[in-house]
């Protein structure tokens, strides 16, 4: 039985992990965890396969009643900015579940990331339900459940953490493989193994180090122009560096008559850097990609609407805010680490905050909330 | 069909496409019994494809869907055909309906919306559409389905598997098709008055009514 888990598990995550650019839809409505009665918490998740098996792995020992609600597969932070994750998933697996007969209670804890696409106002006003923002990670619910429901700052934010990194390098690497190996491998049979170890290499070390980059990425986040900037042009030759590495490696294994081999290679190496700078910034939970149009938004404060009820402190993923409690005013001293996610905007109870470019455009907290950060919905 | 809905404005062309025209057939077939003054409820109005039809009949149109963009074309025809007191639309999902009180549309209408629900959120719908439809009112609902004939299933199949690799690619999603419909309809009470389907058994058209008055 428990070995079953494991490898059914593994295979999931490999199968997965792989193809993690795709929605994998499991099936919505309630789950029982462990042994949960009618006082136990009520957890709310997206219907991304993966999210839900990890959940439960995380939470092992716990008991509480699961929601799935409707997110098309795809997972919480993804769902809820692209307004897959919104109001009325939430409204109808609450109605639709009987989750209502089953608890005493009308608290229903979301994971925090969802808060882009959730309004907590809307769910109370229409079914009466309380929204509690829990922990980022599913790792942190045990914690917070023992806490009573209290988050660390460290619960709020979200990291690219090495774990996270060679997950996203293993995606990449899967579906550069996808495009590049069809290709390459019936024209030049051998070299397409190399080629295989090239993709690995460029993408590891790349993510890996990633830490480096973000350093470098935080001088020029201040200025957020577009992709030609010194910043993206450093890591570009660091991972050209990389591919390098990768060429003369080939070079040393497998000698041969090397001119034209060689010359095919160092293109081929180059589009593969190319194409893992395109995507970088955005493959990254911490940096808005550099095609994305609202990362040259900013986070503006309406300090009169302001209360300081500090909701937008609960949500934030980049623990961006902290509380003037003497005031009752809201400050932003980490606002270079804002990934414009919306999240404070669709919460603020007072319409306090909004988005707004270095022109002076402004995107006002009801146009965010109807089509969240859908670009698709041309919000003007 | 996800593909045509992540770009509303091309929803209307793309689903006649898709259907080869049986789509707007099937409505046109649906409408027919609706009559002047009727009341309607159009469930995943998405463009109002079926809302400006029944409108169009005279009747007195409320449609819902959860897509602010398709509705917002919606919003737009409104003025196009001028008829600002006989129709709105509301962001709603399925599971909103009960704030309707009971009996109060002669006539509810359902096109392709149904498959894009939850196995909870058909029986909640169903259960609704039974307490808010009008004790003579009847239910329309035109949508894919799985046939329930194993050689037909396989030819949807292979029809579907190039739509279906496309769609996913493009948008990342699959629609699905109701499965046991017919049974779950009946399960909630509801009667079906009579059920059409095409040659390959994929697209079913039906009434369906509270109570027989036999």
């Amino acid at each position: 039985m428990r070995i079953s888990y494991y490898i059914y598990y593994g295979l999931v995550t490999i199968v997965e992990t792989l193809m993690r650019m795709f929605p994998f839809p499991a099936k919505t409505g309630y789950q029982r965890v462990g042994k949960p009665d009618e006082n136990s918490p009520v957890l709310l998740t997206c219907n991304f396969h993966l999210t839900i098996l990890r959940l439960k792995k995380a939470t092992k020992g716990l008991s509480y009643h699961l929601l799935v609600a409707n997110s098309k597969g795809i997972n919480v932070w993804c769902a809820a900015t692209g307004d897959s994750l919104n109001n009325h998933s939430v409204i109808s697996v609450i109605k639709t579940s009987g989750i209502e007969d089953k608890v005493n209670h009308k608290k229903i804890i979301l994971p925090q990331l969802a808060a882009p696409g959730v309004e907590s106002k809307v769910i109370l006003k229409s079914v009466g339900w309380k929204i509690l923002w829990g922990p980022v990670d599913a790792k942190d619910i045990p914690e917070f459940f023992e806490s009573n429901f209290e988050k660390t700052d460290d619960m709020k934010q979200v990291e690219f953490r090495i774990i996270q990194r060679i997950e996203m390098a293993i995606m990449w690497i899967f579906l550069a493989a996808m495009v590049i190996m069809p290709i390459w491998g019936p024209l030049y049979k051998l070299e397409a193994a190399f080629l295989l170890g090239q993709i690995c290499l460029i993408y590891f070390l790349a993510l890996i180090s990633f830490p480096i980059f973000e350093k470098i990425f935080q001088k020029e986040v201040e200025k957020k122009k577009a992709f030609f900037s010194l910043g993206n042009l450093v890591v570009f030759l660091i991972n050209l560096i990389y591919a390098a590495i990768g060429v003369v490696l080939y070079v040393i294994i497998y000698q041969k008559d090397y001119s034209r081999i060689l010359l095919r290679w160092c293109i081929v190496s180059f589009l593969l850097v190319l194409l893992v700078n395109m995507e970088l910034k955005g493959s990254s939970p911490t940096y808005k990609s550099d095609s994305h149009a609202d990362k040259l938004y900013d986070i503006e404060i309406d300090l009169e609407k302001c209360k300081g009820t500090g909701i937008c402190v609960d949500v934030c993923p980049r623990n961006c805010y902290v509380l003037d409690t003497e005031k009752k005013k809201i400050t932003m001293p980490r606002k270079k680490y804002c990934v414009q996610c919306g999240a404070c905007i669709v919460q603020c109870p007072f319409d306090a905050l909004y988005f707004m470019n270095r022109k002076g455009d402004i995107i006002k907290p009801e146009t965010v909330r109807k089509f969240k950060l859908n670009l698709m919905g041309k919000r003007n | 069909m996800k593909i045509l809905e992540s770009a509303p404005y091309r929803y209307d062309k793309g689903i006649k496409i898709l259907t080869l025209g049986k789509i707007d057939k099937a409505y046109d077939r649906l409408i027919e019994n609706i009559k002047k003054d009727d009341k309607v409820l159009d469930i995943g109005c998405g463009t109002g494809m079926l809302s400006f039809r029944a409108v169009l009949k005279e009747a007195i149109v409320t449609g819902i869907d959860i897509n602010p963009e398709m509705l917002e074309i919606a919003k737009k025809r409104i003025d196009e055909f001028e008829v600002k007191d006989k129709i709105e639309f509301l962001e709603m999902g399925v599971a909103e309906i009960d704030r309707f009180e009971n009996d109060s549309f002669d006539i509810i209408m359902s096109g392709l919306c149904f498959s894009e629900l939850s196995e909870d959120e058909i029986t909640f719908t169903l259960n609704q559409v039974r307490r808010i439809l009008s004790k003579d009112g009847k239910f329309l609902l035109a949508d894919e389905i799985k046939s329930r004939s194993i050689i037909k299933r396989i030819m949807n199949w292979l029809l579907r598997i190039p739509l279906v690799i496309i769609t996913y690619i493009l948008t990342q999603t699959t629609s699905r098709a109701l499965k046991n419909i017919e049974k779950r309809i009946s399960e909630s009470g509801l009667i079906i008055q009579s059920r059409k389907s095409n040659f390959l058994d994929n697209f079913v058209e039906m009434i369906i009514i509270k109570e027989d008055k036999k």
